[in-house]
């Protein structure tokens, strides 16, 4: 799967605005600081690009609980800054699709009874139902917004987040790239 | 609760499914069937993982090398290359 180029085009547009915006280039900024606002520029670049969804608005979140953030975002955001920054609202859809889910990963124990004899097999299921649990709390947390999601929910933002990581790092490789040719030239 | 409602749903989750795990480097290289919920589960979270890395690293990278850099000049080469591919 992969991202229109026109994603990554307007993710390095933003990015590199990002960085004009926060002066990477003068020479009064710290390594670290330097980092930070390249760090920033890409996450909220990649947020321009993807617009609204539940993962964008919920990395918006969390980039805004920083009050020294919130410049750098509504520059690199611009109109669409007010609209990320809505609470994420919970889908009706939760409990039936949380269902649905476990069925298909063949999670739920068809039977509601379980004799002596069909203790082994129950036991393994248990835990293979218990290590997938603890799994999806994993990724609720890696997923930003994740702790909102259940389900279907949970895995298509899921996959919907990776794309974009990927194209991020796509766009910051070549921009690397490039620089370093760059600066050769010079 | 109409079931089928339910069918669409599960054709939905399948392809999802399917979509994710050629997404991830590992599973992508099985030949046989799929992937237990388990195995999908620990090896997106590890992809996510090294993004996330690979995001870090790059900055690092970028860092250094934009001290140096004159960006105005910079950026109009990259957004020309980039509208070449």
């Amino acid at each position: 799967m992969q991202v229109p180029n026109s994603f990554k085009l307007a993710l390095l547009k933003q990015m590199l605005l990002g960085f004009q915006l926060s002066a990477v280039s003068s020479n009064s900024m710290s390594f670290h600081e330097r980092k930070n606002a390249i760090k920033l520029s890409a996450d909220a670049a990649m947020v321009f690009a993807r617009g609204s969804t539940r993962w964008t608005r919920g990395l918006v979140a969390s980039l805004s609980k920083n009050r020294n953030n919130e410049d750098l975002l509504r520059g690199i955001l611009g109109k669409k800054y007010e609209r990320l920054s809505l609470p994420c609202c919970n889908s009706w859809k939760i409990p039936r699709s949380r269902k649905i889910l476990k069925r298909c990963l063949g999670l739920c124990s068809r039977r509601k009874k379980a004799t002596g004899t069909q203790h082994d097999v129950k036991s393994s299921s248990t835990l293979a139902r218990r290590l997938v649990k603890k799994r999806i709390q994993v990724l609720k947390k890696l997923l930003p917004g994740g702790d909102s999601m259940e389900g279907f929910s949970l895995l298509d933002q899921t996959l919907d987040y990776a794309v974009s990581l990927k194209a991020q790092v796509d766009v910051m490789r070549r921009l690397l790239k490039i620089s370093k040719a760059s600066n050769l030239n010079k | 609760m109409s079931s089928r409602r339910s069918r669409v749903s599960e054709e939905e989750i399948n392809r999802l499914v399917s979509k994710l795990q050629s997404l991830l480097p590992e599973t992508r290289q099985r030949g046989a069937g799929r992937a237990s919920a388990a195995k999908l589960l620990k090896e997106t979270c590890n992809y996510i993982r090294s993004l996330n890395r690979d995001v870090d690293d790059l900055s690092d990278r970028l860092s250094a090398i934009m001290a140096t850099m004159d960006s105005s000049s910079a950026e109009a080469e990259m957004v020309r290359s980039l509208l070449r591919s």
